[in-house]
């Protein structure tokens, strides 16, 4: 505890945004954020100058018409609405900010400033000195066009409820009339008042209605939009007849309920899309390629579209292999799992060819471009994707397929009404009333409504378990699937090497293994200390007088005169020390004094409820067939261990395309599980492609669904999610149709009045949206 | 009752709810729903200090755009 004045903290960090927001005249943040506890800013991040970089503005910053810098931000650490005012007035009180806008739902932030008073760089550093942390986002056209799309229906719905609620009023009036009496006076005032109402209503908010049939004619194919455009058209013509003759009953309360309730239904299903594009952008996280390339002495960042073939390019460890090349000097172990899927790290040195889209893992080399990114291993992939992507097959919806046949049958049932009651001698007004009383209470309201609500139940269910689906239509798609492919590295396993059995020899200080594994990055150190964390107590860091990282082998380092070595076999051989111990699995060595105090095995483990799952989606009827580029031996033991039957190894990214393309041949729906760029091929074939939230970026960007929180147990509930919704519109669309059948024969023989249409209608879409609701609950319960 | 009453009923009662239908439109359109949380809690941040921050915001804006 830090005492400073009147005031407690508990660590410098907090400590030091006290300081920065007093001096700020902010202080007035920690009464606005009441009780709410807040994170002690402690997080080191790095240099922020990057962001001021060439290559970063031409990405993520645009220059908006008043000529300022704009550029779009997503936010960390925002949990109260005084986090939002902190920031946008911490923001604002910058010289050369102009504006600053937080979205609090979504952490979004919209950030607008003058370029030549102040840089992007100090702008992140005030927001992390202040204890959070932003990252630029590319604010996509698409993400640009959901918004704009969401805020038009806003607005159209706003109108259409509005007519709609006041026509309702005076449709009691209309209806307590019809059945006590009420003069033709009066009821054409009611008339032209609903007239009045119902005008914006079928115009401008039905007007996505009329676009939409008038594509729907162009194309030939008969839609819902056309049942509903020429339903609400005719009924409003009809009904200005009507109101102009004296005579009958106007319909404006259909014309305006028709239209407001289908587009509730089409709003629901946009709601659900931005939803989806929301929560992909916070996993992103993606920084434009930046290579360092070797000028002359000296190191020069630049774009990677840029690097010739022939430059020197410079890895660290810990990066991104960007290009393919040839080692010139240096040399480490890289990291090819996202491109074979094997999990074992790779030595290369001076000679030895490195390939885009690996990851040194401590290899700090200068290499030699072979080839340009344009025609790199990683570009010669992202253009396979085109390919693989206009192969999907495309499984028509049931409820579009239900509804293009539904709108010709009432159209063409509504023409046959009108000539029927015509040639049989009634005035032209009772059959075209009878006519319109047909399109009416056929009107698609509940059919409309069936699939959007039952999806949106779907995919808030699934959204609450971390699955997420990007287009609502895949919830019916994943229903339908027989086959299902799993990737073995990251999907199946852990993807990372952990500690299955610790060995101890000799008592030592476990403060000293502790410290020597901390600061590696190699993925077997990394397993070491994550063991040593979760099992030890006491673990406190002991500096060295001397650390060495060896490249491929392992560790050394000197405490107290006493030399340490951890790592792998051929660590110990070279330093002379004995050893007479085997095992199948990876081993980490820990010695000194010329002797093995612990050996520690490490296994790339098997996720906890694999097995289980791969049972119930089995018992489900699914095949399962799990896809590798490991060898016979590591794939087999793991699909034994899993309860896999079938299991193709050496695998590379083509073939298991080809192995889905040859699944759909056998006409079989196909999912495909993956995570890495080995498994995009297959994942953009697939007819679903679900990839773990951990997965790489291209991964995400080609999948149709993503498990945020990485586990098998939110595969098996994307199935039972995408099932039960399915059965839902299945029931939704038998309701809507039963509803229709009992209804279209009453109002062909002119049974019907405009009240019992209106309450009919209504009727049909409580019952709708209630059968959705009722799932939800069982699911809650069980 | 004259039928004229009727008639005032519904005219007045239709502008009135158009007046502010076209209200709730234009603060749709200007963005003020954008962010239904944040539209909530706004009431809590809002006073003098708000209202000076917005006027020195429009300030500096206008002395950035003259040096751009």
């Amino acid at each position: 505890m830090i005492v400073d004045g009147k005031h407690y903290f508990c660590c410098n960090g907090c400590q030091g945004v006290f300081h920065l927001l007093r001096d700020e005249g902010l202080i007035s943040f920690y009464d606005k954020a009441g009780t709410t506890t807040l994170t002690p800013p402690t997080q080191q991040y790095e240099d922020s100058s990057n962001f001021n970089s060439s290559t970063f503005y031409d990405k993520f910053v645009k220059t908006n018409s008043d000529g300022f810098c704009e550029a779009s931000l997503i936010i960390e650490g925002i949990h109260c609405s005084a986090c939002v005012w902190l920031n946008e007035k911490a923001l604002h009180k910058m010289e050369g900010v102009i504006d600053a806008n937080i979205n609090f739902t979504n952490n979004k932030a919209i950030v607008v400033w003058a370029d030549n008073v102040v840089k992007l760089s100090a702008i992140i550093d005030m927001i992390r000195a202040i204890g959070y942390n932003a990252f630029p986002y590319d604010a996509s056209i698409q993400e640009a066009k959901a918004n704009k799309e969401r805020k038009d229906y806003y607005l159209r719905m706003a109108v259409a409820i509005f007519g709609s609620m006041n026509i309702m009023w005076i449709a009691v009036a209309q209806y307590a009339g019809y059945f006590s009496g009420i003069t033709q006076d009066i009821k054409t005032m009611l008339n032209i008042a609903e007239g009045i109402l119902a005008t914006p209503v079928l115009f401008y908010s039905g007007w996505i209605f009329f676009k939409s049939a008038y594509y729907g004619m162009k194309t030939k194919v008969v839609n819902m939009d056309i049942l509903v455009a020429t339903g609400a058209l005719s009924t409003y013509l009809y009904s200005i007849y009507i109101t102009i003759m004296h005579v009958g009953e106007a319909y404006f309360d259909s014309v305006s309920m028709i239209i407001t309730f289908v587009l509730i239904g089409k709003f629901l299903e946009i709601l659900s899309k931005k939803n989806a594009i929301d929560a992909l952008d916070i996993i992103g996280n993606n920084f434009p390629s930046i290579v360092n390339i070797l000028q002359g002495n000296k190191i020069i960042s630049c774009k990677l579209s840029d690097v010739l073939v022939g430059d020197v390019v410079v890895v660290s460890s810990g990066e991104k292999v960007l290009l393919d090349g040839e080692i010139i000097k240096g040399n480490g172990s890289f990291d090819e799992s996202n491109l074979t899927g094997e999990n074992e790290p790779i030595y290369k040195s001076k000679g030895d060819s490195v390939v885009s889209g690996t990851t040194s893992i401590d290899a700090d080399i200068h290499f030699r471009a072979t080839k340009d990114f344009a025609h790199s291993t990683l570009s010669n992939l992202v253009a396979l994707l085109d390919t693989a992507i206009n192969k999907k097959p495309k499984i028509q919806q049931m409820a579009n397929k239900l509804s293009e046949s539904f709108s010709s049958v009432i159209l063409s049932f509504s023409v046959i009404t009108f000539f029927i009651w015509w040639l049989w001698p009634h005035t032209f007004e009772v059959s075209f009333m009878v006519a319109i009383s047909v399109i009416v209470i056929a009107c698609p309201c509940a059919l409309a409504l069936a699939t959007p609500v039952a999806t949106l139940v779907g995919l808030s269910l699934g959204a609450k378990r971390g699955i997420l689906f990007k287009e609502a239509a895949q919830l019916e798609t994943m229903a339908k699937v027989d086959t299902l492919v799993l990737d073995k590295t990251g999907t199946i396993t852990m993807g990372k090497p952990e500690v299955v059995k610790e060995h101890i020899y000799e008592e030592f200080d476990i403060k000293l293994l502790y410290s020597l594994v901390k600061s590696s990055n190699h993925p077997v150190a990394k397993g070491v200390f994550k063991f040593l964390t979760q099992n030890k107590e006491k673990l406190d860091e002991v500096i060295f007088d001397d650390f060495v990282q060896v490249p491929a082998c392992g560790i050394t380092a000197t405490f107290e005169d006493k030399k340490f070595f951890g790592g792998n076999f051929k660590l110990m051989q070279e330093n002379n020390i004995t050893i007479e111990f085997s095992s199948d699995n990876t081993l980490f060595y820990f010695a000194f004094n010329g002797k093995v105090v612990a050996i520690y095995e490490l296994s790339d483990k098997i996720k906890e409820d694999a097995k289980q799952v791969v049972e119930s989606l089995v018992k489900r009827g699914i095949k399962t067939i799990m896809l590798t580029g490991d060898n016979r031996f590591s794939a087999k033991k793991v699909a034994d261990e899993v309860g896999i039957s079938e299991f193709m190894y050496e695998q590379t990214p083509k073939d298991k395309a080809n192995f889905i393309d040859t699944l759909h041949k056998k006409g079989k729906t196909v999912v495909m599980v993956g995570d890495g760029v080995n498994d995009i091929l297959a994942l953009a074939s697939a007819d679903i492609g679900i990839v773990m939230g951990s997965g790489s970026d291209i991964a995400i960007d080609v999948s149709d669904v993503i498990l945020l929180n990485n586990s098998l147990k939110s595969l098996e509930d994307a199935f039972k999610i995408s099932r039960t919704t399915y059965s839902l519109i299945k029931q939704n669309l038998a309701i809507s149709l039963l509803y229709n059948a009992i209804t279209i024969p009453l109002a062909m023989g002119g049974f019907v009045i405009p009240l019992v249409s209106a309450i009919s209608m209504s009727v049909s879409s409580l019952l709708v949206v209630g059968n959705s609701m009722r799932i939800r609950y069982k699911w809650n319960k069980g | 009752m004259d039928n004229w009453i009727v008639f005032m009923m519904l005219g007045a009662s239709i502008i009135l709810g158009s007046i502010a239908l076209f209200a709730f439109l234009w603060a749709l359109k200007s963005g003020q729903f954008d962010d239904e949380e944040k539209f909530l809690n706004a009431v809590k941040f809002d006073g003098e200090e708000e209202l000076n921050d917005a006027v020195k915001q429009e300030e500096k804006k206008k002395r950035l755009k003259k040096r751009l």
